[in-house]
């Protein structure tokens, strides 16, 4: 299979158009089903009440903020190494997306801060990792769009998403480092001790956010194909269309 | 009860997020949309 | 003057890693040592921040040497950061920067060795004065070794992240707030570890854990960085 094909822009461009409403489609089925696990299945926790069920959105945006930051680095990886395009795009479309999902695992994780530890914000160390990373992903788009030359613009932004890629094992680690407030990690490759149910709301809402991740990344790489080959005769015709 | 404000706020402020990131990617979408056209009516142009 | 020292490197007969650093490392020196006002800019505003805290917080000896490491460590930081455009700036607006790059010298050689001289005219003069800055503060003689030796680890990591991040930037629009953006959250893991480990001398806990993060840090950074730095360089000079 010639990949080669799906680095073209027009041909992603296309690709793009009728996978990502699918992606939306996806994440809003996920999301339902996760919402409804997640408040009518999963029952009342012992100790913090209703107010545990932040969990479900607060854990899969944390895990999402650093996929995405790992994919997007991914992406600056193969096009730097390769020089495309197509794949500087892709990790231009991902990062707003990935600050999003670290803002609000960022945010949930302050409003459910302050009913279970009694503060909004503390400086433990997951959560100042974190927030360090929201800054990387804000370094990130601005280095990109510094330059008036838009490959220089890709190139910059790469190589820094691949050194700012020290950070995720430290928010990864930074649970068993340090003993401080945020709680470890409940649910390992190995297994969980969380109820089945927490935990299926959790996974549920986690491919949710993915999908919708995959279908917001797709949108607007189709805006960046869009803003960077304006010139060329098959964006001119789509536009006429 | 009295987590349902933390509650809210969370949800509410993801909700805000996403239906934001959904309206921007409408927008710029059309913006790159008008600008072609508008480079494309500025070439007919000449 | 900058463009005959780069014509002399291409002249050079044995082109390798150690020649191209020891060529940079030697000009660069002797560059910051006839223009000595950078380095006592680093250092002038390293004492100045120090001396701001005390004189806003109150000269509380007991709050002073609790916020002591943290304070000191942030304002190395920062002199460090301010030093950093420095790095490639000159030569980049001359034209050393590319007739460098074209040099039979490998290009992490003498981009290493500039900055280990950076490091040098920056990093060093601020380890060797926090023993002076940590009295001020109260701290106690086995913290102030502590402090002097985590900003000894730390500080040549903040030269090379920095120097990673300023080639990035090199003729960026934003400038020094672009810059500060790039560098400033990659800072945050040494200064917390580099604080860290004064803290836990502070407090009668070992900071061996704390310098041997920071020490894996710095094998990592001497390794993985300048590769990094010269390809940020090509990107800039594209």
């Amino acid at each position: 299979m010639n990949w080669g094909y799906f680095a073209s822009p027009a041909t992603f461009y296309r690709l793009a158009g009728w996978m990502a409403p699918w992606w939306f489609v996806i994440a809003v089925v996920l999301g339902i089903a996760g919402l409804y696990v997640g408040f009518v299945v999963a029952p009342t926790d012992a100790q913090q009440g209703e107010v545990y069920r932040v969990i479900f959105i607060h854990v899969p945006a944390a895990w999402m903020s650093m996929f995405i930051y790992f994919v997007m680095a991914c992406y600056g990886g193969v096009s730097l190494t390769f020089n495309t395009r197509m794949a500087a795009m892709m990790a231009r479309a991902l990062a707003p997306t990935g600050a999003m999902f670290t803002f609000v695992a960022l945010w949930t994780g302050s409003f459910w801060g302050r009913p279970t530890w009694g503060t909004y914000w503390v400086w433990d160390a997951r959560i100042t990792s974190e927030l360090v990373l929201l800054f990387l992903y804000i370094g990130f788009i601005a280095l990109a769009n510094a330059f008036e030359d838009p490959r220089r613009g890709d190139r910059a932004s790469a190589l820094l998403a691949l050194i700012g890629l020290v950070n995720l094992p430290i928010i990864y680690f930074s649970v068993h480092w340090w003993n401080t407030l945020h709680q470890g990690s409940t649910v390992k490759l190995t297994g969980t001790s969380m109820h089945v149910a927490m935990l299926w709301g959790m996974l549920l809402m986690a491919f949710s956010f993915w999908a919708y991740a995959i279908g917001a990344a797709l949108v607007r790489a189709r805006a960046i194909i869009l803003e960077r080959e304006r010139r060329t005769q098959w964006v001119r015709e789509l536009a006429a269309t | 009860m009295a987590h349902t404000f933390y509650l809210a706020m969370s949800y509410a402020a993801t909700a805000i997020a996403m239906a934001a990131e959904i309206i921007a990617l409408r927008l710029r979408r059309a913006r790159a949309l008008a600008a072609v056209e508008e480079e494309r009516d500025l070439e007919t142009q000449d | 003057m900058n463009a005959l020292l780069a014509g002399h490197a291409m002249r050079a007969p044995h082109a390798s890693f150690g020649s191209g650093f020891a060529w940079a490392f030697r000009r660069d020196i002797a560059l910051a040592w006839r223009h000595p006002g950078e380095t006592m800019l680093v250092v002038a505003f390293f004492v100045l921040v120090a001396s701001l805290f005390p004189l806003g917080i109150g000269a509380e000896s007991q709050i002073l040497a609790r916020i002591g490491p943290g304070v000191i460590w942030v304002c190395a930081l920062l002199s460090a950061f301010l030093s950093l455009p420095g790095l490639f700036a000159g030569d980049y607006a001359d034209g050393s920067l590319e007739q460098m790059t074209l040099s039979p010298h490998p290009m992490s050689g003498w981009a290493s060795g500039k900055i280990a001289a950076h490091w040098v005219s920056s990093g060093l003069p601020l380890t060797m004065l926090s023993p002076l800055i940590g009295l001020q503060y109260g701290l106690t003689l086995d913290t102030l070794g502590v402090l002097a030796a985590a900003l000894a680890i730390g500080t040549p990591v903040l030269s090379l992240l920095g120097a990673a991040c300023t080639a990035l930037a090199l003729g960026a629009r934003g400038g020094g707030m672009l810059l500060a953006l790039l560098a400033l959250p990659l800072f945050v893991p040494v200064l917390v570890f580099g604080a860290g480990a004064a803290e836990a001398q502070a407090t009668g806990l070992s900071p061996s854990p704390h310098l041997s993060i920071l020490g894996a840090g710095l094998i990592l950074a001497v390794l993985a960085l300048p590769s990094a730095v010269c390809a940020a360089i090509r990107i800039a000079l594209d």
